[in-house]
């Protein structure tokens, strides 16, 4: 076989495929059609609910969220970071090569970890708050016991390497409950589910099976109600719901955004998701009927739309925070979608891209991180109760 | 103690002073005077002055002991003096006046067969002076004993009163003693101390005890002791000062602390350790050697703001002040007080000397008179003498930080760190290594009111601060309340976790030496450029040990399962070749011969691909393994076992038959042969892989992550040119971090966590342009234009805007090779690769002594060309190429030196550009092309 041959099977199979791409846009497109009578009647729903229940739109004062400390002490861009479940701990992680431990109230340094691996996108603290894990270009999650003494190079041994992703591994989350099994997503575009106690892979989501992600997968949530479900964002612009028990296909794909899906966050009732995307929109899903309830989206005068980086779900679900690449962060309205604030433009915001934020988990408290390599911690500072 | 005179103790005065006593040694308990007043209480001891010069080290003085032993062991130790000592003692004291310090001064100045002058208490500003002592002074003669002296008569008892106390000034003036007999014995110098002391009841009555060690006539070295207080006239309060700031400069001395001029604690502090603690003065002395060269300090005997050489002029007259000794020379002396200024602004007895620090901000920079007697040049010298000299230099020691002071290697690398503490003072410095945060300690912990966190052992800290302020439960008042209010207290504290924590941040300190210049250099590459192999050179060139026990077990152990594999895929070959072999024989024998029994074919049915039943059964092993894609799992353990099988089955015939048709089993990697051929060796148990086996070896870095090594280029290193500049390179650190194509991703997401790197190696192999790669999808594309796309978008990533790109064309050993065969023009790319070959050349020498290039070097210049095009078409910037053959050491080595050049060159340019009278201009230059 030549290759003139070759390239001209190449030509007709690329033909082919486009072909059928744009029979499957349309397809989605008109079966959206059909169903938009009943979008329309969930979203009249919503709305009017949100009438009923709150008539007036959630407002702010310029003093009900402020920033009441700054975690300084890393020197390097934050990538990512994450509250205990109990203690007001913050696990941060950053391009510094450190993960550093906060105690949030007093704003001090509990854990330093040096990383072998200075490229990291990621950590989560285990459910006990016993442990830390952290992922990155090194395409392996480590697992660091911070009960553990350090050695005399200022490394924490690391506990457990979960080796096995193909590419980087860019979000981690622990499995609710549990210290011994974590879900990653990767570079390699699949998700893995982790048994930590032997440190071998579970289950692989995606990957060589046909309705894994086509592209890098960015983000990960597991379902607060139900620790069998999660969901994944990922570079193909589709963000996937899977069942752990059933690792072969997704349990549904959701489409919609325009770009790569930055972050997937779990609505706090298990019933919806929330994404952030490249294409500067924010979406709610709805696990159920598999549609999209809602778009945030903030109009920008300039062709130049910032990315969303982070999102995540105040505790009653009413405000959404999104953290844009330009250094915005947006407090929605999830109901109305309505930008309620930014804390971007208030005294003391950061000055770099709002790259995570996490809500402790009371909820009473909001934490940024930045490229500018501070963290900074939200909260109430007037008598308002916490939404 | 021949002689002693009496001291005239009148108890029933309320005045002791001292008279000569002759009689024998006293034997009874001298009486002490007890404070009258609680207001008067001392709290700052006497100012003492004392003028040091040495060059040589100073000797150990012992420790002082109990009161009454020292008293006589001054004595001993003045006597051995011999020396001329004039001790004005008037004491009127009324506070703690002990006896036995009076009696010691009566001792000294009798043995010493001194004149002494017994001051009745009742004089004010008592002015004696030595005859000897003022012609010295009229006469303008270096080498003349100053006198401090203050006193006060009217602020007497409000102000003095917290800095007098004159049993400490008496200890003091033991220090002066000390110190006044090394500086006898060592230079001959004098040196005159006074303690002036007024706190007497009656009001305008001052006590002035002066001890003046010494006048030294005969010292006529060099040294000039002036005492810059001694024209200080004595009623105003002002000279009060200059002996204080005086006190507080020996005190720099004497404690190895920082100059600091905190005028009322120092003096309190020492003198109050040398009165009660005795072991601190012995310490003190002894660390004193190290602190050499001591400061010096100048006294003038001019009137108060004259120049201090011709004691002319006022104090508005221009002066230039010796930044050691303070000073202060008038226009007409300054280039003769202080000759030609080797290390700056220092008068010629004071080179040498560290300066004083309180002038360290004005160091290097020029005053008016200066430029007015000096030309532009000789000024510009002298100020970078003056800042850059050794002596000039912040002593390392004055810096603390976090409590410890800096050793010299820590200051150097301090100050040459990518970004230095600018204007680094002398002080004590906390640095929190985790943050990189630094600042200087002060006294005060918090602005404001600081809120506390209580921690569960009763520990409590400030907001934001790491260290323990406290124990609850460590205070009184709290185990009181609550014994009262019989609230429950913890049995024992539990170790508090926050102590543990600090404990572990102290105890990696020395981590912030680390912070050093490193430049980071990102090493990128399609599959197969040879990056990984470029990879591995830089370790094996650089590193002293490149891979660890460890690393080196695992490489072992890849390279073996490797070998199996590659194995695996000869023996799925050979099972190919022998059914291809049977077919073939059957068709043969069903046209050749007809034959209607099985048995011929039964006996036919061994080709040359066929072996024996135990090898097969291995072979069936391996490969039902290989299937089921265990390979990894099961082989390090089964190397052992298996490898006297594998040798057996290697020199099969049959598989060295499949071996010789290797080029038609696609799955093999051309590396596959180096390995097989040395199968036997390798799989041995105690086989240790060679360099080059290690960069053959595939699979041995990180294949889907990324992979960093740290080196630096070894001043060592042959065919670099030394010059002082590499000396610096050998601090200077390089980072390499491959980073696997495959890993990027589709659109290169997180190049931006690169933003930092100093520099993109993109790593290109020339034996690519007919290579072709599976994407996975089914699509198959060149793997050269796969790595110009890839070129393209980490070239057009905004990461990497004003980024340099290092393109190294690789394996240039298989493009020579493969040239021969295969024209370049395979590629599309490369379509309008014409090249004139020279008639003349030796085909198969490409190595042609003449000097046609041989059409690989043609082909390397073709592409280079093409990818410089295509970079400057994106970027308008020029793109640098290196050619290398990964397998030899040397070329990788040059590669990684040119990008080294490269990154010299940059950090040049910058300097280029930011001096503004910069004649290297580059643009317009007739050479820039």
């Amino acid at each position: 076989m030549s290759v003139a041959e070759l390239k001209e099977r190449h030509a007709a199979a690329t033909e082919t495929v486009n072909a059928l791409r744009e029979r499957l846009k349309q397809k989605r497109l008109s079966l959206l059609d059909t169903d938009g009578m009943w979008i329309l009647e969930i979203f009249y729903f919503i709305a009017g609910y949100a009438r009923s229940q709150a008539r007036t739109p959630v407002s702010f004062g310029p003093t009900d969220l402020v920033c009441c400390r700054t975690l300084q002490g890393h020197t390097g861009k934050v990538y990512s970071l994450d509250w205990t479940q109990e203690k007001n701990r913050i696990v941060s992680a950053s391009q510094d090569g450190r993960l550093i431990v906060w105690n949030a109230l007093t704003s001090q340094k509990i854990h330093a970890i040096k990383l072998p691996c200075a490229w990291v996108m990621t950590c989560a603290f285990s459910p006990t708050g016993q442990s830390v894990a952290c992922g990155g270009l090194d395409s392996v999650c480590s697992i660091f016991n911070l009960n553990s003494p350090m050695d005399k190079d200022g490394y924490s041994p690391v506990s457990k390497m979960l080796s096995g992703h193909k590419g980087y591994v860019s979000s981690c989350q622990y499995v609710p409950d549990e210290d011994t099994h974590l879900i990653t997503s990767s570079g390699d575009q699949t998700c893995v589910l982790w048994d930590i106690t032997t440190g071998l892979r579970t289950s692989v989501f995606g990957g060589e099976f046909q309705s894994g992600h086509t592209a890098d997968v960015l983000s990960v949530s597991i379902n607060g109600s139900n620790s069998r479900m999660f969901v994944s964002g990922s570079c193909d612009a589709t963000a996937r719901l899977w069942d752990t028990r059933v690792a072969s296909r997704a349990v549904r794909t959701f489409h919609g955004h325009e770009g790569d899906v930055n972050t997937v966050r779990f609505f706090p009732d298990g019933n919806r998701f929330g994404t952030g995307s490249d294409d500067g929109t924010c979406r709610l899903f709805d696990i159920r009927t598999g549609h999209q309830l809602q778009v945030y989206y903030q109009q920008h005068g300039d062709n130049d739309v910032p990315h969303v980086t982070s999102i995540a779900f105040s505790i009653s679900g009413r405000l959404l925070f999104a953290g844009y690449s330009n250094g915005d962060c947006f407090v929605w309205d999830t109901l109305l979608a309505k930008v309620v604030l930014n804390l971007g433009s208030l005294q003391n915001s950061h000055e770099g891209r709002i790259s995570c934020l996490g809500l402790s988990a009371d909820g009473s408290a909001l934490c940024t991180g930045s490229w500018d390599t501070n963290l900074k911690i939200w909260a109430f500072g007037g008598h308002r109760r916490v939404v | 103690m021949s002689s002693v005179e009496a001291s005239g103790v009148d108890d029933g005065t309320e005045y002791s002073f001292a008279v000569e006593y002759s009689g024998p040694p006293i034997t009874y308990d001298l009486p002490r005077a007890v404070p009258i007043n609680v207001e008067r209480i001392p709290v700052a001891a006497v100012v003492a002055q004392v003028s040091l010069c040495d060059k040589l080290s100073l000797p150990v003085v012992q420790p002082l002991l109990a009161p009454d032993p020292r008293s006589r062991k001054f004595s001993r130790e003045l006597k051995m003096l011999s020396s001329e000592t004039t001790t004005v003692v008037s004491p009127t004291s009324v506070i703690a006046f002990d006896r036995s310090n009076e009696s010691r001064g009566d001792s000294k100045e009798l043995e010493l067969g001194s004149e002494a002058t017994v001051s009745p208490s009742s004089v004010t500003a008592f002015e004696e002076r030595d005859t000897a002592n003022q012609g010295c002074v009229l006469s303008g003669e270096l080498s003349s004993s100053g006198a401090l002296e203050f006193s006060n008569g009217r602020y007497g008892s409000g102000e003095l009163s917290d800095v007098a106390n004159s049993s400490r000034a008496l200890g003091s003036s033991s220090i002066s003693h000390e110190r006044s007999r090394e500086l006898l014995r060592r230079a001959g110098s004098s040196s005159t101390i006074e303690f002036c002391d007024s706190f007497d009841k009656s009001l305008g009555s001052s006590m002035e005890l002066r001890v003046s060690n010494g006048r030294r006539k005969e010292s006529l070295d060099s040294n000039n002791y002036l005492n810059q207080a001694d024209w200080v006239s004595n009623e105003s309060v002002l000279s009060f000062d200059y002996p204080s700031s005086r006190v507080s400069s020996m005190k720099v001395v004497d404690c190895k602390t920082e100059a600091n001029c905190d005028v009322r604690r120092m003096p309190v502090v020492t003198f109050r350790d040398l009165e009660s603690d005795d072991s601190f003065f012995g310490q003190g002395t002894q660390e004193e050697p190290e602190t050499m060269p001591v400061k010096r300090v100048c006294q003038s005997k001019g009137k108060k703001g004259s120049c201090y050489r011709c004691f002319k002029g006022n104090r508005f007259t221009e002066k230039e002040v010796c930044i050691v000794c303070d000073a202060k020379y008038c226009s007409n002396c300054v280039l003769r007080a202080m000759g030609s200024m080797p290390e700056g602004r220092k008068c010629v007895p004071c080179i040498g000397f560290t300066i004083d620090e309180s002038k360290r901000g004005s160091l290097g920079k020029c005053s008016r008179m200066l430029k007015r007697l000096l030309n532009d040049l000789e000024v510009r010298q002298i100020m970078r003498a003056e800042k850059f000299c050794e002596a000039n230099q912040l002593p390392p020691e004055y810096v603390c930080v976090n409590g410890q002071p800096l050793s010299h290697e820590e200051l150097v690398m301090l100050q040459t760190c990518p970004n230095p503490p600018k204007k680094l003072k002398p002080g004590n410095y906390w640095y929190d290594k985790v943050s990189g945060l630094w600042g200087k300690l002060a006294g005060v912990q918090c602005a404001g009111n600081p809120h506390f966190w209580v921690n569960d052992d009763g520990s409590y800290q400030e907001e934001g601060q790491k260290n323990t302020r406290g124990y609850i439960w460590g205070k009184a008042g709290t185990k009181l309340a609550c014994a009262l209010l019989s609230l429950p207290v913890p049995s024992k504290f539990s170790n508090s976790c926050g102590e543990q924590v600090s404990n572990q941040f102290n105890r990696t300190l020395p981590d912030y030496l680390e912070q050093r210049t490193l430049q980071k250099l990102l090493l990128i590459g399609f599959n197969g450029s040879g990056a990984s192999t470029i990879f591995k050179q830089a370790k094996i060139l650089y590193k002293a040990i490149p891979f660890s026990g460890e690393e080196q077990e695992n490489i072992k152990l890849k390279i073996q399962s490797n070998l199996y594999g590659y194995f695996g895929i000869i023996l799925e070959g050979r099972e190919r070749f022998e059914e291809e072999a049977l077919i073939e024989l059957k068709n043969k024998h069903s046209s050749s011969i007809i034959d209607p029994s099985g048995n011929v074919v039964d006996n036919d049915n061994k080709t040359i691909y066929s072996i024996g039943p135990r090898p097969k059964a291995f072979s069936d092993w391996l490969l039902k393994n290989m299937v089921s894609g265990n390979l990894e799992a099961i082989f390090p353990a089964a190397t052992r076992e298996y490898a006297p099988l594998v040798e057996e089955l290697w020199s099969n015939s049959a598989i060295q038959a499949t071996y010789s048709r290797r080029s038609e089993l696609e799955m093999l990697p051309s590396v596959a042969s180096y390995f097989l051929e040395r199968a036997v060796s390798i799989l041995r148990t105690d086989y240790e892989p060679s360099n080059l086996d290690i960069l053959n070896a595939e699979g041995v870095t990180s294949s889907n992550g990324l992979a960093c090594v740290d080196f630096s280029f070894s001043p060592s290193a042959p065919d670099d040119d030394i010059d002082a500049a590499d000396q610096n390179d050998s601090l200077l650190r390089y980072q390499l971090i491959k980073v696997h194509a495959r890993g990027l991703g589709e659109n290169c997401k997180w190049l931006e966590m690169f933003e930092d790197v100093g520099m993109v190696i993109f790593c290109v192999a020339l034996s690519d342009y007919d290579q072709f790669y599976d994407d996975g999808s089914g699509s198959i594309t060149n793997k050269m234009m796969q790595s110009r796309k890839l070129f393209e978008s980490i070239v057009n990533h905004p990461t990497f805007d004003q980024m340099d790109f290092l393109l190294i064309l690789n394996k240039f050993d298989l493009l020579e090779e493969k040239i021969e065969r295969v024209p370049l023009t395979q590629c599309d790319w490369f379509d309008d690769f014409h090249p004139v070959i020279s008639p003349f050349r030796s085909s198969s020498n490409s190595t042609s002594s003449n000097n046609s290039p041989s059409v690989g070097q043609l082909a390397f210049h073709y592409i280079a060309v093409k990818f410089k095009r295509l970079y400057s078409s994106l970027t308008g910037r020029k793109l640098y190429v290196s050619l290398v053959k990964g397998l030899e050491p040397e070329s990788v080595d040059l590669a990684l030196k040119y990008a080294r050049e490269i990154l010299k060159w940059d950090e040049e340019r910058a300097n280029f550009n930011l001096s503004e009278h910069s004649i290297y201009s580059t643009e317009g230059s007739p050479f820039s092309p």
